[in-house]
């Protein structure tokens, strides 16, 4: 079937017309209707004037694509008004191009693009449905944790040693360097206003109050979110991906117990200490600032700080971190395990996971923040 | 036969991991126009001899030729060219997870440069509806599709170069029996109308006894039997009487000698 001479060269169509019936043109098809030779499409116009076309294909080697070309062309020239006629082509080419006409496909239209409204509405419902799905599985941590607090025995307290080794343990040391030096920024950019009132002495106000009421937590729990959320994500979507979770499920055990729970309880104990440590490391930050930097012993920072701050602020912010906690976990075991498919979309909901966490942490903090400020706090 | 005739002749193929033998010696032709099953035991070697006739495993020793070429003296851009004539559809369907069924179809066009992009969406759609897919599973990924529909969309990737040799890794395994049987059907399809060669790693004994023109089967590092099942069936070799007169295999004697009864 094929002419290894003629098997590259470029297929095109060479009409002739006949000089008794001008109407009347043969098209010749030349080089080869096959995916090399159609690396450029031909021109397949009928030229003008034409009312009868005898295509004669006998020179060529065709192929799919070319069978392609020469039907759609064909009904081109047909829906133009010219009867066509075929000849020289072989059984099997004959057979292809039956095939061609039976089993080719309309191309369904793609997922129809809506304008500018349609976007924000569509990306709105998107958001509304993550947050309920979040409710739905804060009321499911509820539904079964609940019974869980009068019979501690049954959460599975390995599994949540595990975690908090993972989620605290191991997060100690990058969350105290970077408390540490988000401390010492404070005090140089507080420091640097104050000297030149001669109030040095006020970065402990200033440090002390913003660490322990804000910052510290919301800095473990930024951390914790990137750090322990997404390997939450991950390692429950590729449950999913390899069907574990599915077959936890049929035998008989809740993945919501074995996966979720364990997390949610060793985030609620870790976090809190996480913060505290949080607390005084970036105290210690701002305290070797305050005293290399600006003058202020270390003996008045460290004498000075529970005249300025009671325990009231630093229980103020505690109080938020074991919420983050419960947030961040939900966050991140709901998006592991809503996975479904391949192994992109493991990638995919551990990206959303990490946004979702910090961005919720935050907004819940700003929450705070408004409440402590409405009762007087 | 006439040698040119022959999309596949291996000769004397050897495969060895280190001191293990795999194959020794081994024989294998396929004819242009068959539909071959290759059949064997688990541990066989039925998918390192499928890897090294892809030209994906270099054999240890033997001679490879391939549409009439020596495979294995063959410089790079020429065994690149020998596998753009060979589609291959693999046992998971390996299709990439991150394209949608016609995107996957159209990559290996796409990627090659071949065909002018105006015809490609067409030429796309033509190949899913050749392997027998509905239209709208075009923009579908494949996570959307069900097992024997991966298969299908594979098949139309397999198609997509116009091949003249198609491999297929167990096209009927974890399709219902109805869906392997259309399978079967399907390829036979295909090879009466676009002149295929097909060469079909199987267990399947529905697609081994109807599926097939010609059975190679594969035991003690060599091809023990080549010819069509119901022949293979007659044979008294230990490892034939066991995979073709086992209790699976029953119902297909049955129905073999019936046909032969009716027939003399």
């Amino acid at each position: 079937m094929t002419a290894s001479s003629t098997a590259y060269a470029p297929a095109t169509l060479n009409w002739m017309a006949q000089e008794d019936a001008p109407e009347r043109r043969v098209c010749r098809l030349q080089g080869a209707w096959n995916a090399q030779g159609l690396a450029r499409e031909p021109n397949t116009h009928l030229p003008a004037g034409t009312r009868h076309v005898t295509l004669d294909a006998s020179a060529t080697t065709l192929d799919t694509p070319g069978a392609l070309l020469l039907v759609r062309s064909m009904a081109q020239w047909q829906s133009a008004g010219a009867t066509v006629d075929v000849s020289g082509l072989s059984p099997p080419q004959q057979q292809l191009l039956d095939l061609v006409r039976q089993r080719a496909l309309a191309l369904p239209s793609a997922a129809r693009r809506l304008g500018l409204l349609g976007d924000i509405g569509r990306a709105t419902l998107i958001a509304l449905n993550e947050l309920r799905a979040l409710l739905a599985f804060v009321g499911e941590l509820v539904w079964r944790g609940a019974p869980l607090l009068l019979q501690p025995w049954r959460v599975r307290w390995r599994e949540v040693i595990h975690e908090i080794d993972a989620a605290g343990l191991r997060a100690i040391g990058i969350i105290g360097l970077l408390s540490f030096l988000i401390g010492m920024v404070m005090a140089y950019q507080a420091g640097a206003t104050l000297a030149t009132y001669g109030a040095n002495i006020l970065i402990v106000n200033l440090v002390s109050i913003i660490t322990l009421r804000e910052l510290g937590p919301l800095l473990t729990a930024i951390l914790v979110a990137g750090r322990t959320g997404s390997s939450y994500t991950a390692q429950i979507g590729t449950m999913r991906i390899t069907e574990e979770v599915d077959a936890l499920r049929a035998l008989g055990l809740s993945p919501f117990e074995m996966l979720v729970l364990p997390k949610v309880i060793a985030l609620v104990i870790t976090l809190p200490l996480l913060a505290l440590f949080a607390d005084v490391m970036g105290l210690a930050g701002g305290g070797v600032v305050a005293a290399v930097g600006y003058g202020v012993p270390l003996s008045e920072y460290v004498a000075r700080i529970p005249q300025v701050v009671g325990l009231k602020t630093l229980v103020l912010g505690l109080v938020k971190a074991p919420v983050f906690a419960v947030v961040i976990a939900l966050v991140g075991c709901m998006q592991g395990l809503r996975v479904a498919g391949s192994a992109a979309a493991v990638g995919r909901a551990t990206t959303v996971s990490v946004v979702q966490a910090i961005f919720l942490v935050i907004v819940i903090d700003a929450s705070f923040s408004v409440l402590y400020n409405l009762l007087h706090l | 036969m006439n040698a040119a005739d022959l999309v596949i002749d291996a000769q004397g193929i050897v495969n060895r991991f280190g001191d293990v033998v795999v194959h020794e010696g081994l024989n294998l032709a396929v004819p242009r126009g068959a539909i071959m099953a290759l059949v064997g035991g688990s541990g066989s070697g039925k998918t390192v001899l499928v890897r090294s006739l892809l030209l994906l495993r270099a054999p240890s020793g033997g001679t490879l030729q391939l549409f009439g070429q020596d495979a294995l003296a063959a410089s790079d851009a020429q065994r690149q060219a020998l596998r753009q004539r060979i589609g291959v559809l693999f046992q998971g369907g390996a299709l990439f997870t991150g394209l949608t069924v016609l995107e996957n179809v159209l990559l290996p066009l796409r990627e090659q440069g071949l065909v002018d992009k105006r015809l490609l969406p067409e030429l796309g759609m033509l190949k899913i509806g050749l392997a027998g897919l509905p239209a709208d599973a075009a923009h579908k990924y494949p996570a959307e599709l069900s097992g024997g529909m991966v298969k299908r969309a594979a098949l139309a990737r397999a198609l997509a170069l116009d091949p003249e040799l198609l491999v297929l890794d167990e096209p009927t395994s974890g399709l219902d029996p109805i869906g392997g049987a259309a399978f079967d059907q399907l390829i036979r399809e295909l090879r009466d109308l676009l002149g295929l060669t097909i060469l079909q790693v199987t267990h399947d004994l529905d697609s081994i006894w109807h599926g097939s023109d010609t059975v190679a089967f594969l035991a003690r590092k060599k091809m023990l039997a080549v010819g069509p099942a119901a022949e293979l069936a007659q044979r008294d070799e230990p490892e034939l009487v066991a995979y073709f007169r086992g209790s699976r295999s029953a119902a297909y004697l049955h129905e073999m000698t019936h046909e032969t009864n009716s027939r003399g």
